[in-house]
Parts: structure tokens; sequence; C-alpha cells
């Protein structure tokens, strides 16, 4: 059995307590990505369920055992490594069986295997070449060989794809979908990058700062993100944030004077709010909210337009091609539906660091 | 990343420059060789050529030293004895060194940085200092003039110089190659002879091939500890040269430093693919 129940799990370095009571259950089969911006606890948390760190407090079952005290080589799991940790003084055929060698299987089973897991992988042609003969794209598959070989219960990734360029981690990242949709093996995948988290997850646990900050289908915490925090970090380009005070109208009265007709009202009947909204959600038209155009980045199926609304940057997301040219004033509105409310807070820097990235 | 992965930055060098640098290297490569050279030489020179001045270039060499003293059974004796003590200590200080440099390297303990620095410190006390008491302790055993005495003594300074320069060398190797190990199935034994020892072999030869040279010249414990039937080279060399009552007898000093000298060199010339290999690649991830 894959499951994983992470039981209110704590991890403390001396005095820093860097996971503050995380508690996560994973379903046999299931996909689930651990997403959040570096530092939140996300390899940490990792780790301690491959054993390769101590537990503070809680518990890790998997499967109906408790493995806090048990050793990573006794708990039934793969891990794939950023950096991919080939042994490089072994070729891609010994990389791969190495973890069957150590469990003593036969050695015509372990060549049958290793020979599937190459077929499957399209490593064939490689089998006897050592890592350094490799490109990272094909290492990165040897590693992910190495671990469907030992058919474990859990497979863990850590970061695979962060060393790959964007080509090839594209790439990549559908195979390791595909690999999942084939295999059915329970399997947990620690990233900074929210696309890959939703693209590849059955559910998304979004961490920040050593706790579970929303966890849910990929498309429920794109359109219902429960803080500002996870509204920032998922989707690309980021949400638009607007704070001000509610008026009756209902308006909305930015710091600058500027004054917004609302589409809608915040259902919790705030008065000091944060609004988002996503950029493919705004419309352009006769009427709405005026902002200057700066910069219109067509890509062919889509056009990106950064404007200033009352001094803050928006960006607009559309379909298809515009006419719109920069200096120009644009119209914008949004239906209600979505209106996102948040508690004011700042709009955490990620947002702007994950653009970059 | 090491060093060799990233080209040198090209410079363009004028063809005088060049010159002088590669006369710069002939000139040092001359005055650090020509000791050697002339120890070698005068080991074949008859005593009439030695005492020449100014020094014979020319000469018709000769073998006499050679085959008086690679016939007296002491030398011959001193040399296996060098051999053995050499590789003793070599390969036990290895084994013990290679080990502790990778706890200090990886395992989370306490002051583990501290007590490295200890033990590295400890190599401050002048070996003469120790030479004395190490005596005394040996002579209550009953260990005096015997190898494993010798190997024991070399050990106490072999062993924290392989220990710190394995640390460095595991430092440098990426934590996950054990992880992965440990997941696959090993312990962290398991891990370390299977995965880190296997890939730090150039390191640990190169660190070897050093420990042994060390213990194979050293002359101090040796004269203290030994007497007779477990003495080395060094004591040979030393008990030649202070042989004043023949005064200085050059020949058979320059060819008993000879025969002293060949095997490292030989061993140096047949291990150098590592050698360079083990201390260039401190930093190799494969």
């Amino acid at each position: 059995m894959g499951t994983v129940q992470i039981r209110d799990v704590r991890k403390s370095y001396g005095a820093i307590e860097v996971l503050h009571g995380v508690s996560i259950d994973i379903e046999d089969g299931e996909f689930v990505a651990l997403v959040g911006p570096s530092g939140c606890g996300k390899s940490t948390l990792l780790r301690m369920i491959a054993g390769l760190e101590d537990i503070t407090a809680g518990e890790i079952l998997i499967g109906d055992r408790v493995v806090n005290n048990v050793a990573p080589k006794d708990r039934d799991i793969a891990m794939v490594f950023q950096n991919y940790a080939l042994y490089p003084h072994k070729n891609v055929r010994e990389n791969m069986g190495f973890a069957l060698r150590q469990r003593r299987i036969a050695k015509a089973e372990i060549t049958e295997r290793v020979n599937n897991a190459a077929r499957i992988l399209g490593l064939e042609p490689l089998l006897e070449r050592k890592p350094r003969q490799l490109s990272g794209g094909q290492r990165q598959r040897v590693a992910m060989g190495r671990a469907i070989v030992r058919d474990p219960n859990v497979f863990l990734f850590d970061e695979p794809l962060s060393n790959l360029d964007a080509k090839l981690r594209v790439q990549m990242r559908s195979e390791i979908k595909e690999l999942h949709q084939r295999l059915k093996t329970t399997t947990i995948y620690v990233t900074h990058d929210q696309i890959e988290a939703m693209t590849l997850a059955d559910r998304v646990v979004v961490m920040n700062g050593g706790v579970v900050e929303q966890e849910g289908a990929p498309l429920d915490l794109y359109d219902h993100p429960a803080s500002l925090f996870v509204a920032a970090f998922i989707g690309s380009p980021p949400m638009n944030f607007l704070e001000g005070d509610l008026r009756e109208g209902p308006r909305l009265a930015l710091a600058d004077g500027t004054v917004l007709d609302m589409p809608t009202g915040d259902p919790k009947g705030r008065s000091r709010v944060t609004i988002g909204v996503r950029p493919e959600h705004f419309t352009i038209g006769a009427t709405g909210w005026p902002a200057t155009v700066s910069v219109v980045e067509p890509t062919g199926s889509e056009t990106q337009i950064t404007a200033r609304l009352a001094g803050q940057i928006v960006r607009v997301l559309i379909r298809g091609r515009t006419s719109v040219l920069p200096g120009e004033t644009i119209h914008l509105s949004v239906s209600p539906d979505f209106v996102h409310f948040f508690d004011p807070a700042p709009v955490p820097e990620l947002a702007l660091l994950e653009d970059a990235a | 990343m090491s060093v060799l992965d990233s080209p040198a930055p090209r410079r363009m060098r004028s063809p005088l420059a060049h010159r002088l640098r590669i006369a710069g290297g002939v000139l040092i490569s001359v005055i650090f060789l020509f000791p050697i050279y002339w120890m070698v030489v005068t080991s074949f020179k008859n005593q009439v050529d030695i005492f020449t001045n100014p020094p014979k270039f020319l000469f018709s060499p000769t073998l006499e030293t050679y085959v008086e003293y690679m016939s007296r059974a002491d030398i011959l004796r001193k040399l296996v004895n060098t051999i053995i003590v050499a590789t003793g200590a070599g390969v036990l200080s290895i084994v013990a060194g290679s080990m502790a440099g990778y706890a200090l390297a990886r395992v989370r303990i306490r002051g583990a940085a501290t007590f490295g620095l200890i033990i590295l410190l400890s190599r401050g006390v002048p070996p003469i200092a120790l030479a004395v008491p190490m005596f005394l302790v040996a002579r209550k055993l009953g260990l005096t003039d015997k190898h494993i005495t010798l190997i024991f003594a070399y050990s106490t300074f072999l062993v924290p110089y392989v220990m710190w320069l394995m640390r460095s060398f595991f430092v440098s190797l990426p934590r996950e190659l054990e992880e992965s190990a440990m997941i696959d199935g090993c312990s962290r034994y398991g891990a370390f002879f299977k995965i880190i020892v296997p890939i730090s072999l150039p390191g640990l030869l190169s660190t070897l091939i050093f420990s042994m040279i060390l213990a194979w010249e050293e002359l101090l414990f040796a004269l203290v500890l030994t007497n007779r039937y477990a003495s080395t080279m060094p004591v040979a060399i030393a008990g030649i040269a202070g042989d004043t009552v023949n005064g200085a007898n050059w020949g058979a000093l320059t060819a008993v430093g000879t025969i002293t000298v060949v095997p490292v060199v030989i061993f140096a010339l047949l291990v150098q693919k590592w050698l360079i290999r083990g201390l260039a690649e401190g930093a190799t991830k494969g």
C-alpha cells in the first residue's frame, strides 16, 4: 500500500523550528506536489519522508507503518535528486541495478527489470555508458530509471527538473506525468515552480514558512485561493492586486485617491481589502477602470498587456490579438465571479521573483 | 566544478614573455633536480673522481660502491624494513585516516570541527619531544626494535595528515551520492565503502603515496625506536654520514641515497596518472 500519512510533523534545528506542524494525507497512487518558495520547508519534509532527516515531533506513516525510526533503505521508497546523484563510477546499467543488487535479487531478474525500465525511458542504447558521457536530460532519465526499477511504494522527487534547460524541462515534465499514469505509483514531488506543480499533480500542497498554506486540486487552488499568498503564488502571469477601502456602490477607493466602481462587494463585509483579479479575467471595453498601456507583448495565441492603473502595474492577458498600442488608455472590466477578496497584506515578493525566473 | 573544467582565459602573450617563462621553469627544475643528479652521478664515481676539483663531468663509471653495499646484509635488511614499515604505516593510516576524515566531513557531531582542529594541532608538537616518551613506552611494552612500533609511531602523524586531506576531498563530493545509496539499500558504512571509496580512489591513492613517502624517509623515530632488527634506510644513511673515522664516505652515502630514492621514483612514475588526477580532481563530480 503506497499511502503516506504525515501527522503534525515538526522539525527543529536546535532552537529554530522550520516545520511547524504539517499534516498531509496522501492516497495510494496519488501524485502530490509540494510547492512553495525556497525556505518554506518542502524539501525538508520530503527528506523526512525519505528518512534522510530526523523527525523532531509527529509521525510519518508509509502504508500503515510508522517509519519515524526506520532506516531509509527499509522504507521501500525511491528518490530522484535535483543533481541526480548518479554513481559516477558505475555505468547506466549498474546505476539502475544497484538497488536491486543490494537487495540480493537474482542476476537474471535484475537484467530483466533494468532492460524493462530502460525500454520505458528510451535508455536502451545508453546502458553501457558512464554518467559523465550523458547529457542532462539523459542523466535525468537514468535517475528516474533507477527509481522505477525498484518498483517502490512511493516515489520521491526533489526538484528533479530544475537543472534542465527550459525546453527539456517541459518535455521531461510530460514524461514524468506519462510515467505516473502508466505506473500509478504514489508520488510526492517537490518543486518551487508552480507550473510544474499545477501541470503534474493530482493535488497541490502550497507551503509557506513551515506550514501548509492551502492544499487542493490544482484548478481549485487557482480558482479559489484561500490566501493572498496562494493567490500570488499560483498562476502565471501572476494575479493583479489592488488595496483600498470598500465604499457604498460598491466602489473601491485606492490610496492615491482613485475610486473604482466594483462589480461586487466583499461577501465577508470587510471595509479594508486587497482585491485580486487574474490577468485573463479582465475584458477590455468602452467602460471600466481606465488604465494606460505601457507594453504590448503578442505571443500569437494570446497577448499580454502591461498597463498602469492608478499608478500601479496591472497585467492583462487576452486571447488572440489586439490593436491596442502603448500610450493608449484602455478600460478594464471584470465579471463579479472573478474578483477575489483578501485581508489587506503586502503582496509577497515571490510573485515578482517567480515571474523573473 | 573543478578549475580544469573551465578553459583558462586567453591572454595575448608576447613571444619574449613566453620564452622567459619557459626559461624560468627550466631554471627552477634544474635547481631542484641538480642535487639528485649529482647524488646519482657521484654514486657511480670512484673515490679519486669524487674529490677531483674542479669536478669532472666525464668519468668512467664504476659499480664498486653498489656492489659493496648491496651485498651487505644489513643494508638489504634495512631496505626490506623500510618497505615493510612504509607500506604498513601507509595502509594503516589511509584506512583509519580516511574513515576519520569521512566522519569529520559528513557526520553531524557536536564539536566535530574543534575535534578535528585539535587533532591537527597535535602535529604542532616537535617530533623530538615525542620521540623519547615513545621510546620509554615502547620499552615498557617490550616493543622496541619492531616493525609494528615504527608503523604505529608513523601513524601518529600520518593519520591526521590523511584525515585532513581526505576530509576536504569528501566535503567536495555531493552528499546526495550517499543519500541515494542509503535509499537504495546501503547502511552508512555500505554507502562509504561501495560508493564513496571507489569514487575517491584517485584521492585515496595519491594520499597513500604521500604518506608512504613520508614514512619512507623518516629518520628521527626510526633512530630512536629501532636498533638492529627493524631499522630503516634513513638510519643507514645517517650511520654512513656520521661515520667520521674514515672521513666522509661520499661514494657510500650517495649510493645508499640512490638506492633509497630509486624505489620511490619508480613508484611515483608508475602511479603518476593517479597522482595528478587525485590532486587536480578534488572536486570532481564525474
